[in-house]
């Protein structure tokens, strides 16, 4: 059904792109610029006597396209931009690398460019979440647009308040989208679609969790045969949990010392922010096993524990069909939890931001999981985990899997910064907004960003000549964003109706589990009920709403754990650790 | 039997006044022209005015007292039923209260004492130089997070004297609250050099609120927004985006 649903968007899609494509043709011709013809989406002419300042193009090296298309391509940006010449306006987005690349120098690219005053604001992802529900409730001008997680895509999609990627792709017959905007080459235009096919926001960055690991200490020949005598397997890269334990449990309690430092086999966070609840519903959940199989996620039971029936969310708790209280919940945070011992202390009082660059001190010999929006901070000179010619003494790799997890299930997260745009924005704001949105995504300026960030969005960037010889410094990053791969480690998707209120109960609750208030199951029981509770009062106040909530009936847990797929019944057998040398676990991405 | 009787009586009035004070909320607000004045007994401005037609809509007690920010931010941390208002909600905050919000919308500026210097493009421009904000303001410790050299006082009228001597570089304020800090002291810095940050302020109650009060307020609050209450209010006190 899905399927057949998406068939139908891309062939509405390839339609829409050709007319948008003959429109903007004809309009730039209008314009009376120097543009011979398109070629298909490429522009193969070259416009003459382009006014570009120089510092941009300067800036904007390396590209995937040639110089003259650059700047014809900048030269649509300047045209197009001129009846909005002196305004300014805002957008926001979280405080990563790129971002913050953006608002100091792409902001002001644009600005000398076009004329348009971009105020780039940073701050953290969740008060970008409050920021739009802000705008939505108040229907105050905020902000123009906004950068935000895809993760929202189930809210969004409901909420009647946004303005599609689509509709804007279309607005005065394309008059205002680039024509060599390329949609078929952004990577996760799949996170973005609501299960009807339309597009409601537009890809900005891309970054993923992934296994990291010290490559160096785990080919170390005395480590290799310590560790094959104490656990019987060799020291490679964990296909399961319980080799991840016992490599972490190797290193923290018994190699305890690498050249006189403090070492550890497990780093993570569980400071109480809101960050701590990403933690646990980015990924943990989805790779102990606790949703169905399906991608871009699970159905009908996805990883946040939601049972979804012809999209409408019936409920969260096994009782009612969910899995976020079932054993495979609870043996996700009974891990989480236990291997906090195996990571140093500071781990328990960090947050998101802090973590990710907790590696660099050269104490940690894996984590589960990593966000590689911290490529750069890792790949710096002169760190420990940095060798003497720039190459990382570390690599990413797929994530070992939990005992729930099966073939065809999604195997880790996604982020995907997106651009959203409100419908209560003013249109000539929007539209604005809606050129910078496409210049900071355009191929002039995307290769150049994927190099300050790692955070790529375009197919043409990764398989660039200039990726691949980037490649070995980044530690297997661009070999996973070459891969299938891609498609398989997925954002939050659009079962979850609320996210904005949603997501805090995250925190919330695993907090109380992180400090001992509730046990794993007593706080997944309380979490799960919260969820109902919430979920039942959308479902009243949702009148009219498509894949509104309709709450399923109570039913005895048995029921469900005895119907097939999630939520799965109690798994107590006993796993051996398994582990691969890092060319084979690299493999399942091909 | 008389002892007995008074210690019966005094055990009493120890539970009506536990019962009142738990049902009564205490908020504590800052001076902040325009949004909070006390002049003797009488407290007056868009946050008093907000508070009255917020609570109007439940049957909830209040009573508002007037400290330093960051002491009301303290209170509302540690004492239950007490709440502190208008702060900027932020993801460094979001965990340590229950929050009602949006209560008003900021935009934060950076004056400058020459009237000849550009208007800055990014707020990065102002990476070198010396920002003046005040305790316990959201938008320091913004700056201060992102690697900005700020310079505290302990409430935000000083700026505008270090301003004008030269003492910092630029002057990080909201515009409205800023406008008539420099009306008050007769000081005209002119327009920011540039709004560079938007900031959702909102009243932030100790953590364990209970969750039928806080969304008793949150459904009162809604109804002033839906009603075009807060805007007219908004309107009132020059907030507008």
């Amino acid at each position: 059904m899905k399927l057949s649903l998406l068939k139908k968007c891309n062939l509405r899609l390839t339609i829409l792109w050709s007319l948008i494509s003959l429109s903007a043709h004809a309009q730039i011709n209008t314009d009376g610029l120097k543009i011979n013809q398109y070629s298909g989406l490429k522009v193969t002419s070259v416009v003459e006597n382009t006014d570009i300042p120089e510092w941009i193009i300067q800036e904007l090296h390396p590209s995937t396209l040639s110089l003259s298309e650059q700047r014809q391509e900048l030269q649509w940006f300047k045209s197009q931009a001129v009846p909005f010449t002196g305004l300014t306006i805002r957008v926001v987005s979280e405080h990563i690398d790129t971002h913050l690349y953006e608002s100091e120098v792409l902001a002001k690219a644009f600005y000398d460019l076009t004329g348009i005053h971009v105020i780039h604001e940073l701050t953290g992802e969740d008060d970008v979440i409050k920021k739009i529900s802000a705008q939505i409730v108040t229907g105050l001008n905020l902000y123009d647009a906004y950068i935000n997680d895809s993760d929202l895509i189930g809210s969004h999609f409901r909420s009647g308040a946004i303005t599609t990627i689509s509709e804007l792709l279309t607005f005065k017959s394309g008059q205002y989208t680039l024509p060599t905007l390329d949609l078929n080459d952004f990577i996760g235009l799949q996170f973005t679609r609501d299960p009807f096919g339309i597009i409601y926001q537009l890809p900005d960055q891309q970054f993923v969790n992934l296994y990291w690991y010290r490559s160096d200490w785990f080919e170390n020949p005395r480590f290799k045969a310590q560790f094959k005598q104490q656990y019987g397997y060799e020291l490679a890269v964990p296909q399961n949990w319980q080799a991840y334990e016992d490599i972490a449990r190797f290193f923290t309690d018994d190699i305890k010392t690498i050249d006189g430092i403090r070492v550890y086999g497990h780093m993570d966070y569980a400071a109480t922010d809101p960050s701590l609840g990403w933690r646990i519903s980015d990924a943990w959940l989805s790779m102990a096993g606790v949703g169905d199989k399906g991608l871009p996620n699970g159905l009908p039971v996805d990883e946040w524990g939601i049972r979804v029936e012809n999209c409408h969310p019936v409920g969260a708790s096994v009782s009612r069909g969910g899995a976020l209280n079932s054993p495979a919940a609870i043996y996700a945070l009974d891990k989480y939890v236990d291997w906090l011992k195996y990571a140093p202390a500071e781990a328990r009082s960090l947050t998101f931001s802090e973590a990710g660059k907790w590696l660099a001190t050269g104490k940690i010999a894996q984590q589960i999981f990593w966000y590689s929006a911290f490529v750069s901070d890792l790949t710096q000179p002169n760190l420990p985990i940095v060798d003497a010619q720039g190459m990382p003494k570390w690599k990413v790799a797929p994530s070992p899997v939990g005992q729930y997890w099966q073939k065809g299930m999604k195997s880790g997260y996604q982020d995907a910064g997106a651009w959203t745009f409100l419908k209560n924005t003013p249109k000539d704001r929007q539209i604005a907004a809606w050129l910078y949105a496409q210049f900071l995504v355009s191929k002039s300026v995307s290769l150049k960003k994927t190099l300050v960030g790692f955070t790529p969005i375009r197919l043409s960037d990764i398989e660039s000549d200039v990726m691949s010889k980037k490649a070995p410094y980044l530690g297997g990053l661009v070999e996973f964003y070459r891969s299938n791969a891609r498609n398989v480690w997925t954002p939050t998707g659009s079962n979850v109706p609320d996210y904005p209120n949603m997501a805090g109960f995250w925190w919330q609750y695993v907090s109380k589990i992180v400090d001992g208030t509730y046990t794993p199951k007593q706080g997944l029981d309380a979490f799960a009920k919260r969820v109902d509770d919430h979920l039942a009062q959308l479902e009243q106040t949702m009148v009219d709403t498509q894949c509104a909530p309709k709450m399923n009936p109570i039913k005895a847990e048995s029921f469900w754990l005895s119907q097939p797929g999630s939520p799965k019944p109690l798994d107590q057998s006993v796993i051996k650790g398994q582990t691969l040398p890092y060319e084979e676990a690299i493999r399942v991405w091909n | 039997m008389f002892g007995i009787k008074l210690l019966l009586l005094a055990l009493l009035s120890m539970y009506s006044f536990a019962v009142c004070s738990a049902d009564k909320l205490t908020l504590v607000t800052y001076s902040e022209v325009p949004f909070a004045t006390q002049t003797g007994n009488v407290k007056q401005g868009l946050v008093i005015e907000f508070i009255e037609a917020l609570f109007k809509q439940t049957d909830l007690q209040y009573e508002i007292l007037f400290f330093p920010l960051k002491r009301g931010m303290a209170m509302a941390e540690s004492s239950l039923n007490t709440c502190v208002l208008p702060i900027e909600r932020n993801q460094q905050r979001e965990v340590h209260y229950s929050w009602i919000g949006p209560v008003m919308v900021s935009r934060y500026g950076l004056f400058s004492a020459s009237p000849s210097q550009p208007p800055l493009v990014a707020l990065n421009d102002a990476k070198l130089s010396s920002i003046g904000s005040f305790l316990g303001s959201g938008i320091g410790e913004y700056l201060t997070q992102f690697g900005y050299r700020v310079d505290l006082t302990n409430n935000d009228t000083l700026n505008v004297k270090k301003l004008q001597r030269g003492r910092i570089d630029f002057w990080a304020a909201d515009l409205v609250s800023a406008k008539a800090i420099m009306r008050d002291n007769d000081i005209h810095f002119g327009e920011p050099k540039i709004i560079f940050f938007t900031s959702i302020r909102a009243m932030a109650c100790h953590i364990d609120l209970p969750m039928a009060t806080q969304k008793k307020l949150n459904d009162a609050l809604l109804k002033l927004y839906q009603s075009g209450y807060m805007a007219q209010l908004h309107q009132k006190y020059g907030l507008s985006l």
